[in-house]
């Protein structure tokens, strides 16, 4: 046994696999689980401790609570390809869809209810407004009858280009078809879709609101055209029973079950390039693995391109794109986390009592244009008053806390550096924030008082990029969601097809299209061209 | 003048979406098969409800080289694409009276396959549905769509005040064609049984 | 998932549960473990619960058998992620007036560890060194004596008495050193203080009471064999975690997370499932074994009625405590501890466990006694700083330092008075930590937080926060572990056994208790044995 004892390190772990997809998070274990299914030898490499990425359940405010860090809301359940190609939930995944799946509250006691039943959900909005409700009733089905079509060309595909859609959607006669789809979706914001549509300021808020929380800024021009299937799927918010992360579990045993393997703390530090082609990793710590077939990045491209790749591998032209033309969510996400002793009761349950539960509670604005004011108030790099949405996750899972306690989440949009002090004022004024936030909910909740938290954790946009560097900048969407920085242009128009001017090196996470949140679009697209680069028959091609 | 979902129909539909391909420029090389899916749903009377139809269709640059009706359990054949609905809603697209884009945009008709290329081709893909939904002058022996109470797969029962008519349709509309029809593209299957039987009754 | 019926539940995903679950579906029975948590591991367990970036181990810190740990090389879990380091610097003790720390190096460096002992005494720097030696031959026999049933190894009285003198009799250690206590074993052979306040630590760290006669031969033992033996699972502790899980995956076994169960179904005396909290009954047609602890297992889970009255009385007869309950505090460094008794030997500052507050052995007797008798010690702590050695458990040009206080037994305070532990008792080490390590001052500190034993008992169920899931003293170890008639771990209930520490060898990363409950299955149901030859066990 002495052969232990006398070097620093033990046994190296294997130096060779087919693929090496750097990244466990959602997009890189789905992928390195197609491809092992397909045959191949595949090594997940992950920085972290844990697999995941943004999939990431931890108890940081007390033993038995469990804290979603980052991904919260599942909203692509049974809508992605790899929930069934991957049999997510016969490797144990349980996902709950809430009756009451959000809420918004207002100032003047009122509430609006999303439910998962529509019927219900028209009836609170009629509240507001009867036309509005209809209207809103109209879009939901319209969306829900061409949502497969929109998913099949818009998020399990490679991109196109803006210019292919709207030639398309004109060859179609789309917009003389369709109530809500128009050409001039692509051009205007959600602001003035709803304006178009809806008549009630509180109306419009939730769903401008609603629009946001999904990554759709709702005052950027263009994304119109992604509010069609946000308010198609605005009621399949599911919550992974367990957290989050059980989905990463899931992910990895279907990988390590067809042969794969996932190496957690294993940080890159470079990829091997030879000869104008991928051929390798080298880790922090100097184990070098090859890669016979391909190396994939799901991190960042800046991470990509300029930490991984030698200079003398990339032009001197992608190296200033990447520099200066990547583009970031101008917000990012500031939460608190709550170990709670008791739910929220509403003082809107007055009004309607469904908001006492709903999943998630917005601390709803009187209109867009109140939104829109912090959204400039947050671009300056100012807090704004705080108005969170409230996730009491234990209202739907009752293994996230212990029994008789709760588990809570207050997320605001908030900057990622501060005009006063930059991201690195946030771990002073982080703690001062976040107790606004708790006062912000008590004006609506009036019982969550202090003795209500056991212990409260903020998780502010720096600790967003510090713990997940591949968020660059506190950008939880791993690039903005915008006109310019959609489908074939995201995140670059040279990377906009999974390739990179690297052979072999392909990109595979949120930075490509679709865009961030537990989408599974990078990783099932990028698989679409590496099949096609490999010579791999796609099984998974169910038509 | 053919009857729906006849040989002569199938021909006829064939020659006039060959037809207008015809005239497009750049239309791409390759062949694709798809695979038509009809759903009976006791409104269409030319698809028994629990029954269904599948046929495949091969088309060849641009062109339809060949289709035949194959038993729905048969996934034999590689696909490029699917579509699939009620009958109710195939009938009336081929009566005219429905648009099959608007029949795909409220997801009556369900589209599975490239779609990257299907947005692509997007002035081919007008062509041929619209030569599918008009350029053939149909007749329809057991009544015309829209049926009472379907607007596409809408429940059954509804169609009783239709199923005279259509009972009716069967009577007079001896065209002959039906057992053909049967023996052609038909010969498995529910629907295809369907055909058979009245088509014999027909002749 | 899970279908409906396995042939082998396993109740709890920690080390020993994720071990036996390996060997159990290599074996060819299909394979359920059933997690309580949603996050598998139990105490071999890291996460970053203070900052971002920042890892902590929460529970087990050190790893000695990685060498002998059957499961790493049957199921290769190098391939699968389990790497490691081995610090050339120890364990160091470090002073507040800046004498000499006394710094124990490696095995392979015993050199360098009588350099720093003679310091203040040529004699104990000769003896410790010897004694050291030839304690680390003891290899194999440790690994014999953990992976195998305690009934089937010879761990006698008598046969510890002859091992020692054989060993170390020239030496004038012989046989009635194993009546003695560790502290009259330490203090009759070392005469330098600061080295005793060094060895009781580390010898009460294996929850080895330092005042409990006989166990003076545990200590010339195993604690001499295991200190300065000390390996870093790069990643944090929970790595081998992950290489176990990731294994048990591969091999096709299930895993649910989540899932909390409720009761072992038993019928005509026979284990025959589980139900789980939300209600769901698994059938297991061939066996049910338990990680989960002793009383939880027999009395909750099984049931008195299920149970002799023999087997009520022993399972209520367990205890948890008081001597193994540790607080873990967490602190984010800007640097790591700078000693003022770096100034005789820099190593103190690069020692993979540096214990901090005992300024002679007198704090350390002190410090063990208030925290066995319910009390809490003025703060003192072994200490942690992997970052020094593993880049990835902390921000680049951060530390992250965790540490061990120990504690009364979670059930002598109640939630309001942890709460205040937890609000005040870092500070109060912060300031004898600075003492020592003058640059330890607040300002150092991005963050920091404590995690005590009421909290390790909710998180892992380890009753009154006991590291080693049942007290280890003479009654409660080897064949009396938990108790006699279930030392073998099986149990009166057929088709249950016990697969977790409270079966011996008890608490550790050593997954021996599930290596050896998987022997006892194999035994009884006519699979074939893991022993491989070569390492004969």
């Amino acid at each position: 046994m002495a052969a232990g004892l006398a070097g620093t390190q033990a046994a190296a772990m294997r130096d060779a696999y087919d693929v090496v997809i750097i990244g466990a998070g959602h997009n890189g274990l789905t992928l390195g689980a197609y491809l092992a299914r397909s045959g191949l030898d595949v090594a997940v490499l992950e920085r972290r401790h844990e697999e995941g990425g943004g999939l990431c359940t931890e108890e940081i405010t007390l033993a038995g609570f469990l804290h979603n860090v980052h991904a919260n809301y599942h909203t692509f359940v049974d809508m992605a390809p790899p929930v069934g190609d991957l049999e997510v939930r016969e490797h144990g995944v349980e996902y709950v869809r809430p009756e009451v799946q959000m809420a918004s509250v207002f100032d003047d006691g009122t509430a609006l209810c999303i439910h998962s039943d529509i019927d219900k959900t028209c009836a609170s909005i009629a509240r507001f407004n009867e036309e509005d409700a209809e209207t809103f009733r109209r879009l939901y089905n319209e969306a829900h009858g061409f949502i497969d079509l929109l998913l099949g060309t818009l998020m399990y595909q490679p991109p196109m280009s803006v210019k292919e859609l709207t030639k398309a959607l004109s060859a179609f006669g789309v917009d003389k078809r369709s109530e809500f789809l128009s050409v001039k979706l692509r051009v205007e914001t959600i602001d003035k879709f709803l304006d178009q549509h809806f008549t009630d300021p509180k109306v419009k808020a939730h769903l401008a609101f609603h629009g946001a929380v999904c990554g759709y800024t709702n005052d950027v021009p263009g994304l119109a055209i992604g509010f069609p299937l946000l308010a198609g799927k605005i009621d399949n918010w599911h919550l992974c029973i367990g957290g989050s992360h059980r989905l990463a579990h899931a992910l990895w045993r279907d990988l390590a079950q067809h042969g794969g393997v996932m190496i957690s703390d294993a940080e890159v530090a470079s990829i091997a390039v030879d000869a104008g082609h991928a051929v390798g990793v080298r880790l922090a710590d100097g184990t070098e693995i090859s890669a016979r077939r391909a190396v994939v990045s799901t991190v960042s491209v800046e991470q990509t391109f300029l930490d991984f790749l030698d200079p003398a591998a990339v032009s001197r032209e992608l190296r200033g794109r990447v520099t200066t033309d990547v583009k970031h969510k101008d917000w990012s996400l500031f939460s608190v986390h709550l170990a709670m002793n008791r739910f929220p009761e509403y003082a809107a349950a007055s009004f309607d009592p469904d908001v006492d539960r709903a999943w998630v509670v917005n601390l709803g604005y009187g209109s867009p244009a109140e939104l829109d004011a912090d959204w400039a108030t947050i671009r300056g790099g100012g807090l704004p008053a705080p108005r969170p949405n409230a996730a009491v996750n234990s209202l739907y899972d009752p293994t996230d806390a212990p029994e008789g306690y709760a588990t809570g989440l207050l997320r605001q949009f908030a900057p990622f550096a501060l005009a006063n002090g930059g991201e690195a004022a946030w771990d002073d004024i982080g703690p001062f924030y976040g107790r606004k936030c708790i006062e912000a909910w008590r004006r609506f909740a009036p019982n969550m008082t202090d003795d209500a938290f056991l212990a409260t954790t903020v998780f502010t946009p720096f600790d967003i990029a510090r713990k997940l560097p591949n968020m660059v900048r506190g950008d939880w969407m791993m690039g903005e969601i915008s006109l310019d920085n959609m489908l074939d242009q995201r995140p670059l128009p040279e990377l906009g097809q999974y390739r990179t001017p690297v052979e072999r090196l392909y990109m595979a996470g949120s930075t490509q299209h679709p865009h961030g949140f537990i989408t599974f679009g990078p990783a099932y697209n990028a698989l679409q061209v590496m099949a096609e680069d490999l010579g791999i028959e796609p099984w998974w091609r169910k038509i | 003048m053919p009857a729906i979902y006849t040989t002569e129909w199938y021909e006829a539909v064939r020659e006039a979406i060959n037809a207008s391909v015809a005239g497009i420029k750049g239309v791409p090389e390759g062949a694709w098969t798809c695979r038509v899916e009809i759903i009976g749903d006791s409104a269409s009377p030319y698809v028994q409800g629990g029954a269904e139809r599948h046929f495949l269709v091969r088309i060849e640059s641009g062109l339809c080289s060949w289709y035949r009706e194959v038993d729905p359990g048969d996934e034999a054949m590689v696909l490029d694409y699917r579509f699939r609905g009620p009958a109710a809603v195939f009938d009336a697209i081929a009566a005219g009276i429905d648009d099959p884009i608007d029949a795909a945009l409220r997801g009556a008709v369900k589209v599975r396959g490239d779609m990257r290329f299907l947005m692509r081709q997007a002035d081919l893909v007008k062509t041929l549905l619209d030569a599918y939904a008009t350029a053939v002058d149909t007749t329809w022996p057991r009544g015309r769509p829209p049926y009472e109470g379907s607007t596409g797969g809408s429940p059954a029962g509804d169609t009783g005040g239709n199923g005279g008519g259509s009972r009716s349709g069967g009577d007079t509309g001896g065209n002959g064609s039906g057992s053909r029809s049967g023996g052609d593209i038909g010969g498995n299957g529910g629907g295809s049984r369907s055909g058979g039987d009245t088509g014999g009754g027909n002749a | 998932m899970t279908k409906a019926t396995y042939d082998a539940i396993i109740i709890g995903a920690g080390h020993n549960g994720l071990c036996l679950a390996a060997y159990l579906q290599r074996a060819g029975l299909d394979t359920l473990v059933l997690e309580r948590r949603h996050e598998e591991g139990g105490g071999a367990n890291t996460e970053e619960p203070v900052m971002a970036g920042f890892r902590h181990n929460l529970h087990a810190q050190y790893m000695e058998f990685f060498d002998v740990m059957p499961m790493i090389q049957d199921f290769g879990l190098e391939d699968l992620g389990l790497r490691t380091v081995m610090p050339d610097a120890q364990a160091g003790i470090a002073f507040a007036d800046g004498r000499p720390p006394i710094v124990l190096h490696r095995p392979d460096r015993l050199d360098a560890t009588r350099a720093s002992i003679a310091r203040y005494s040529a004699q104990d720097a000769d003896l410790f060194v010897e004694l050291k030696r030839r304690a680390m031959a003891l290899e194999a026999l440790v690994a014999t004596n953990l992976y195998n049933p305690p009934n089937l190894t010879d761990s006698t009285p008598g046969a510890q008495a002859d091992m020692l003198d054989a060993l170390f009799g020239d030496l004038g250690v012989g046989r009635h050193y194993a009546q003695k206590s560790p502290k009259q074993v330490i203090d009759e052979l070392f005469e330098t203080p600061e080295l005793r306040a060094l060895l009781y630590r580390v010898t009460v760290e294996w929850g080895f009471p330092v005042d409990q006669t006989g166990t003076g031969g545990a200590f010339l033992s195993f604690v001499m064999w295991t200190v300065g033996n000390w390996k870093l699972a790069l990643g944090g502790t929970h790595t081998l975690a992950k290489a176990m899980t990731q294994a048990c995956y591969r091999e096709g076994v299930d895993l649910l997370e989540s899932s909390p169960v409720e009761a072992i179904i038993v019928a005509d005396g026979r284990a025959t499932g589980v139900r789980t909290r939300s209600g769901r009954e698994i059938r297991a047609t061939k066996l049910v074994a338990s990680n989960a602890d002793l009383r939880q297992t027999l009395l909750d889970l099984v049931g008195e009625d299920h149970l002799s009255s023999l087997w009520v009385k022993r399972a209520r007869a367990y205890r948890y405590g008081p001597s193994h309950v540790l607080a873990t505090p967490m602190f984010c460094l800007y640097e790591p501890p700078a000693y003022s008794s770096a100034r005789w030997d820099p190593d103190i500052d690069r020692c993979f466990y540096t214990m901090v507050g005992f300024d002679g052995p007198e704090d350390t007797i002190r410090y063990i006694r208030d925290a066995y008798s319910g009390m809490l010690p003025q703060p003192a702590a072994g200490t942690w700083v992997n970052s020094l050695w593993d880049a990835s458990q902390a921000p680049a040009g951060r530390h992250s330092a965790t540490g061990w206080y120990f504690m009364p037994p979670a059930s002598s305070l109640d939630a309001r008075q942890w709460a205040e532990v937890r609000a005040e008792y870092n500070d109060r080490f912060l300031g004898v930590w600075q003492r020592s390590a003058p640059n330890m001052t607040p300002d150092n500190v991005l963050a920091h937080k404590l995690y005590t034993p009421d909290q390790i008992e909710r998180k892992n169920l380890m009753r009154e926060g006991d590291f080693s899931n049942g007290e280890f003293s003479p009654d409660q170890m080897g064949a009396n572990r938990p108790f006699p008639e279930a030392s073998s771990y099986r149990t009166e209930v057929d088709g249950l056994y016990l697969c977790g520490p409270s079966a011996h060898p008890g608490g550790g990363m050593h997954a021996a208790c599930g290596y050896n409950a998987f022997k006892a299955i194999s035994e009884d149901l006519g699979l074939a044995s893991p022993l491989v030859a070569e390492r004969g066990y």
